[in-house]
Parts: structure tokens; sequence; C-alpha cells
């Protein structure tokens, strides 16, 4: 007995319309929550074209696996909590449906590992470790489901279930909270310039924070049927992890500067049941937008400014939301300060394949004040963590 | 407040608060100033909103700066009676434990845990997340304050003035933390601050202290000096040394031996008599614990780890409770054995224990011969006297046996006598109720001793100091 898959019935209209266009293969991803028995799929998206106006290739050495995995890192960064990268699909013509569970599963292998890269958290024993690869033939429209478990590369695929449904992600109820962020990262005397190294450091010590955190929902510590509204966390203020690394004393460490990190994170979760781990959903999202946010700001660092030099003071991308089409779900995208709604639109058109009016792009969940650089002479004094 | 009164509650905060000191410079005075900085900080976060007090094993969550906002049914004037009855009722196993012994020892003074919470979700500022970057190159000092404080209150008080005082005493603790790291700075280090609680004698009541980790009792004792004047303390005896901190009722020890097992038990009717007992805490030492199989030839060894466990709960000494293999390594240090001594079965008696209380904690003892058992009836105003001078329980060893002697009840007009007996030879595990049950710490009259046998009896002498 395999892993069921309940489908939103517009996925399956998408990827119908997919396989009009003739003779090509055609690759994506699954988009939506894992849970114990089953796993709901809101989104499929197919993989953004590499050059503009160039034809799609016909066979499936032509597939750029790093573009596809590529793709899929990108999208999972859309994604608020209680949403993830389900898996990989292919449209394939009936000749190349054996080859297509080779490539399937490359594909489903290598994009877990790529996502999972940056990530704060690790998979728990408790996770769903299966990952849906899904082949349709493009002449009998006969889809075959298959999973794989990607905390096992050798063990074989299992068959699971497709089911189409409308109205999947209808009553998912939502959890959303603020974080404040007050965080100090040192800089060594001899590596000051590897600021994002240093970043990197400081935020794992604060996602295990994170992680021993207590949270409660509507005020209240024990999971209720309430309907979810809003989270709050408390967390106890410790600096070592470990219980009992009790020092008994602190030497000052030279430092050659530091960065500090100050602000307030839009968290967000969806959850099909307000049985699943609510909890476990809104701490890994607000893992994800830090880590993911930091991530995108020294790659633009890199990018834009060349020698990776930051300025004094600036702000982090900003998240915006924008509703998916035929859906309660909201997905999330950042927003650099020389950008705008039309940015957004167009990276929603690309990555997700649909088009949403800007309008409908809701940027003030979080307000960056002034999008102006200032440059602070004043040692910067921040209450500290706290 | 009087923490042992029947109508008062204990309520004791704990938790780890980040210190961050940013130093502009090494020298003595950016030191200080960077350290008096970063306590500000900490006050300043724990005087904010997002101050949240988490009362220990219930789903109870408090915000005591916010208008006492909680969680879970509980108002501002909900009285800490009905806060500790809500608890109660909700342990594990209906509230079984909490009758009869602990509360007889303790006198119904019950304590309510509460951890420290800082929420995140409670936004000082508005703004989406910025990076800062300072280019000064500085000195960073991080620790972790290990806060613990207690107020006491009244059964009826409402737990929102309750609360409010806790986060007074918060702050108190946190100053205090501050003068003692800055006492104790050495160039660039900075001490950890460790509070300590001290049950002083009425009216005094629950005092809290704090001490740098790492610096041994002895370097304090001008501190201590000054301490015993403010709270009228006695010269000659410790009260406030690391081992004297108060054990809170309902806290294990982390060692796992009974303390003051002679606690549950009940004095014999005895006509016109007065118990002389030991004071202060002891451990139960005694046969086949910390896995030493020494049934048979241990007993004085066990009535030795006893005393010793004596010494460093009142904080005489640092040194932990010796093994029998230390006992013999001392007693082959001072010359009293030959070196093959050590790693055997071989007996010792009073005088060896009087030999190796001098070697390894510098305690003096006297010897008490008794020519023969039956004598032991015209000791009690000998025995009375020590119990009420030095406090301390007695090593008898005779016959073929040693025991520990915990006390008398003796009468001076009858010259009525009973033993109060602690047993080294009991194989069991640390079970209060059958040591008790069982007489293996009991009361004993003269039919106990072997009339006919001598006897030697150590009585230590507890040092006059602080």
């Amino acid at each position: 007995m395999g892993r069921g898959y309940i489908v939103e019935a517009l996925v399956e209209q998408y990827l119908v319309n997919l396989q009009t266009v003739h003779a090509s293969c055609i690759s994506g991803i699954l988009i939506g929550q894992c849970s114990s028995q089953r796993d709901y799929v809101v989104l499929a998206a197919q993989t953004p074209q590499k050059d503009c106006g160039a034809v799609r290739g016909c066979s499936l050495g032509d597939l750029d696996a790093d573009w596809v995995t590529e793709h899929g890192r990108q999208v999972s960064r859309m994604l608020p909590g209680g949403l993830s990268v389900l898996g990989v699909f292919l449209i394939t013509s009936p000749d190349l449906s054996k080859e297509a569970q080779n490539t399937l599963r490359k594909l489903v292998y290598a994009m877990e590992k790529l996502i999972s890269m940056g990530r704060l958290w690790n998979l728990t024993e408790e996770d769903v470790s299966e990952r849906v690869g899904l082949h349709i033939c493009s002449k009998t429209k006969k889809a075959v489901c298959r999973t794989f478990d990607v905390r096992d590369p050798k063990s074989s695929a299992r068959p699971a279930d497709w089911k189409y449904q409308s109205g999947v992600s209808d009553s998912w109820p939502v959890l959303k909270c603020s974080v404040d962020l007050d965080l100090y990262f040192p800089l060594s005397e001899t590596s000051s310039e590897n600021l994002e190294n240093s970043v990197k450091i400081g935020l794992q010590k604060w996602a295990k924070q994170m992680e021993s955190s207590v949270c409660l929902i509507n005020g209240k510590h024990s999971d209720s049927d309430a309907e979810l509204l809003t989270g709050c966390l408390c967390r106890p203020p410790q600096m070592s992890s470990a219980l009992g690394e009790q020092r008994s004393s602190a030497a000052a460490e030279a430092c050659g500067g530091s960065l500090t990190l100050a602000g307030v994170l839009q968290c967000r979760a969806y959850l099909h049941s307000h049985k699943l781990k609510a909890r476990q959903a809104i701490k890994r999202d607000i893992m994800n937008t830090l880590s993911s946010r930091t991530e995108m700001f020294f790659e633009d660092l890199l990018i834009n400014e060349g020698d990776g030099k930051m300025a004094s003071q600036q702000p982090l991308p900003q998240r915006v939301f924008a509703p998916l089409p035929g859906t309660s779900l909201s997905l999330c995208d950042y927003m650099f300060p020389d950008e705008g709604a039309a940015e957004v639109g167009e990276r929603f058109k690309e990555m997700l394949d649909f088009d949403i009016p800007e309008e409908q792009i809701d940027m003030t969940q979080e307000v960056i004040t002034g999008k102006f650089l200032c440059v602070r002479k004043s040692p910067t004094v921040y209450a500290s963590y706290s | 407040m009087v923490a042992s009164d029947r109508s008062a509650i204990i309520l004791r905060a704990r938790g780890s608060l980040e210190l961050r000191c940013l130093l502009d410079g090494t020298d003595g005075s950016h030191v200080q100033k960077a350290v008096s900085r970063a306590f500000e900080r900490v006050r300043a976060r724990v005087t904010s909103q997002a101050l949240v007090f988490r009362v220990r094993d219930s789903p109870m969550f408090i915000w005591p700066n916010k208008g006492c906002q909680v969680t879970e049914g509980i108002a501002e004037t909900t009285a800490c009676k009905d806060l500790q009855q809500r608890l109660r009722s909700g342990e594990p196993d209906g509230g079984k434990r909490s009758s009869k012994k602990k509360d007889k020892r303790n006198g119904d003074t019950s304590v309510i845990n509460i951890d420290l919470l800082m929420e995140l979700t409670e936004p000082g500022r508005e703004a989406g997340p910025t990076l800062t970057r300072r280019e000064v190159r500085h000195h960073l000092a991080q620790m972790a304050l290990p806060v613990d404080c207690v107020v006491t209150a009244g059964m009826d008080d409402g737990i929102g003035d309750a609360f409010s005082r806790l986060v007074g005493a918060l702050c108190s603790q946190l100053t205090d933390m501050e003068s003692a790291v800055l006492r104790h700075i050495s160039g660039t280090s900075l001490l950890v601050p460790q509070p300590f609680h001290f049950h002083l004698p009425e009216p005094t009541g629950l005092v809290t202290l704090v001490y740098p980790t790492g610096v041994p009792d002895a370097q304090l004792e001008s501190f201590r000096k000054e301490m015993h004047v403010r709270f009228a303390l006695p010269e000659d005896r410790p009260y406030l040394r690391r081992a004297n901190a108060y054990h809170f009722p309902g806290e294990p020890f982390k060692d796992g031996y009974l303390r003051n097992p002679h606690l549950a038990l009940s004095h014999p009717a005895l006509e016109d008599a007065k118990p002389f007992l030991v004071q202060g805490v002891y451990s139960y030492h005694h046969y086949m614990q910390d896995r030493m199989d020494d049934s048979g030839w241990g007993c004085a060894y066990r009535s030795l780890q006893t005393i010793c466990s004596w010494f460093q709960q009142q904080g005489y000494t640092e040194r932990v409770v010796p093994s029998h293999k230390e006992i013999q390594q001392a007693l082959v240090d001072v010359g009293d054995k030959p070196s093959s001594f050590v790693g055997s079965r071989q007996w010792i008696g009073s005088i060896e224990v009087q030999a190796v209380l001098d070697q390894l904690l510098g305690i003096t003892s006297r010897i008490l011969f008794v020519s023969q058992g039956s004598e032991l009836v015209n000791q009690g105003r000998e025995l009375a006297s020590h119990f009420q001078r030095e406090g301390t329980p007695i090593m008898i060893g005779g016959g073929v046996l040693a025991h520990t002697i915990l006390g008398v009840l003796w009468s001076e007009t009858t010259g009525d006598i009973r033993f109060l007996i602690l047993d080294p030879h009991y194989t069991g595990g640390e079970d209060l109720q059958l040591v008790t049950d069982k007489g293996w710490c009991g009361w004993k009259g003269m039919d106990f001793w072997d009339q006919r046998a001598y006897y030697n009896l150590c009585l230590p002498q507890r040092p006059r100091a602080i």
C-alpha cells in the first residue's frame, strides 16, 4: 500500500494544458503539504525556460537537471510554512516512459539535496521522507505516480495513488506570527570580511534556540481544537544549547567588527488540519524566512557589489505575499529595496507560472524603514539577545 | 517575610539571561563601563513586556510586565493558595506525594517554581529586518547569567502582586550580580556570578547572595563577615558558605543519598526527658552504596562517611565524602597503617576515624572511652552536652560493630536515656520508609549495646569559623 496524493483539481487543469504543447519533454515541480498518511498537492509549476524563445528539447538528454533542481530551490523560498516541494513531474512521449523513471529518480534526490542544503533545520525521524515522481505520458495522458525515500537512496520506488479533488486547500487554517529579531554576529579579527560565514554561524545558534522555544497557539501550550490564529513564541533565553555547559568565566575575545540584525519577521504557516504539527510548521517557517533572506542578500551583494562589501546598514529583502489563484493559500516572495510589485509579479510568473495582478500583491505585512542606506557613525548599541 | 510560616509560599524564578559586553578598550574603566551597560540592557529586558513567567509543570504562562496578562483562567487577583491548589491538582500522581512525609518535614512551606522566558513575538520595533555593520575593532565577552530569585508571599496574597515583586527581585539580583562581576574582574576575564539562597534563623528567613564562580569560600571570608554582621548571625559557625545553601523542598538531591532520615521519626515517650539531637544536615551512608560491597567490614567507614557528609553540608569543608580507599590512604599517609592497608577489607575503629577526620578535613575529635556497654547509661549528660554544643554525629565502635549516634533522649532527673542510632549495616536502597520502619534509623534503648564489651566514641568537634 503506497502513499496517497490528494491533488487539487486546478493542478490537473494545469497539467492537461501543458500536455497540449506537443512533442516536448516538460519538467516541473509539485508543491503541497506532507502528512503521515498522505500528501496534498496544491500547485504544479513547470521548469522555466532557460533561454527565451528556445524550443524545448524533445529528449530527456536535453533536460538540464541542475536547472530543474535550481528551480525547485528558488521556489521553496517562496513557500510559507507547511508547504514544501513534494517532488517532480515529467511529461514525455510514450517511448521515453521508461527512461523517465530513471530521470525522475535522479531529479527527486538531487532536488531534495539542494533544497535541504541551506536549511537551518533537519528532517526528524517523524517527518515524511517520501518524495513523489510523477510521469505523464503525453499520448495516453496516463499518469504514473511513484515515491522515493530520500533517506535511502538505494531503495526502490514505491507505487503511489494520485487522485484529483477540488477545493483541497479550502479550509486550511493559517497560523501567523511576527518574530522580533535582535541578533549580534561578532566578526573575527582575521576574517572580518567574511560576513556571510559569520552570519551563517550565528544563524545556526539562533536556529537551535528557535527549535527549543515554546510556542503558544492562541495563548495555549497544548494542542486545542480551536481554529488557529495567532502564534506566540517564548524562548528560554539560553546562550548555550547544551545544559550543564556552564562556564565559570567569560574571557573577552577580540573582534574585528560586528553585524547586528534587528527587525520583525512576518511568519506564516498553513496546515491542512489543526491536528498537524502546527508548532513545527511555524518554527520552520521562521527559520526558513530568515535563512532564505540572508542567502538572497549575500547572493545579491556578490552580484551587484562585486567585492561583496556591504554598506553600513542595509535592509534584508522584504517579505511580500500573493494569493494562489483558486485557493485560500498565499505564497510569498522577497523584494529588494529597489524593486516593486512589477518585479514580484514577474517572478511569480516565471517561477510558478501564474499571473498575479499587481494590486493583489500584499506588501504591507513587513515595513522597511526607508529604502535609503544610512551611515552610522556612533557604535550601535543594541539590547542583547536575552 | 518568613519562609517557614505556615501561611507562606515561596515563588522561585530561574532562568539564564545572556549578558553581552562590548568592550571598546581593554583597560579597567572601559571594561567597567561595558559591564555596567550590558547589565543595564539585561535589566531593561527583564522589565520589558517581553518577559514571561512559565509556571513549571503547568500550562500557565504569565506576562508580569504586561498588566499580568495570563493564560489558562487565572487572574491577577487570584490568591497564591489557589494557584498552588491548581498546581497540586494537576500533578500526575494526584498530589499523593505532597502529603505526609514531605509536609511534615517542611512545615507546609511550598514552592512554586517558575521558568523565565522571553517572548519573541512581542516586537519591540515595527520595521523589517535590517543588517547593520559596525567596523570598529572591539572585544566581546559574553556569558549566561544563572538567575535564581525567590520571593515569599502570603497564601492570600494576589499573584499579580507576588509576580511584580518577583520582577523586582530579578532586578536586584542583576544589580548584585553586576557588583559581584565588577568586584572580581581580572583583566578582561569576567567570572560568572552565581546566586545562593540561605535560610537564616528567624526573623530573617530566606536571603539570597551572589558569589563569583571559581572563587573558593576561603577567599570570600571578608564578604561573609560583612554579611554575618548585616544579618546579625553568630560569629563562630558558618551560615553563608556555598554548602549551607537552602535545599528547597521538592528538589531532589543530585547524589541520591537520604538526608536526615531521623526527621521522619517521632520521639519515644520518656518521662521528663529532653531530646538532644544532631544539628544540620547529614547524608545516610551504609553498606553496599556506591557499588562498594563492604558488607561485614565497612561499618565504621560508613559512619565516618556520614560524619564527613555532615561537615561538608554545614560548609566546614569543600571536600567531598571520601571513599573507602581514600580513607585507607589517609591512614597510610599519617603513618598509622602500612601501604598494604589500601584496598584491604580491614576494620577501623574510633581512633582511626579521629585520625582520618583530622587528616582529610582538619577536624579535631574527642575520644570517649567506656569500659563496658552498661556504662553508657551514665553518659547522658556528656552526650547531651555534645549535641548541644557541637551538634555533630558521633561514631561509636565496640564489640564487633560500629554505629552512628545522632542524638539522645535524656532525663536529667531520672537518668533514663534513649539513643538515636543510624545503622551503617543496612544493605538496601535509599528508601526512607523502609529505613525508618525497620529501625535502621531509630531510637534504641540500653539493650542495644553489648553490656560487657568496651566502647570507644569519636566525638567530632565543630571548628569555630564562618
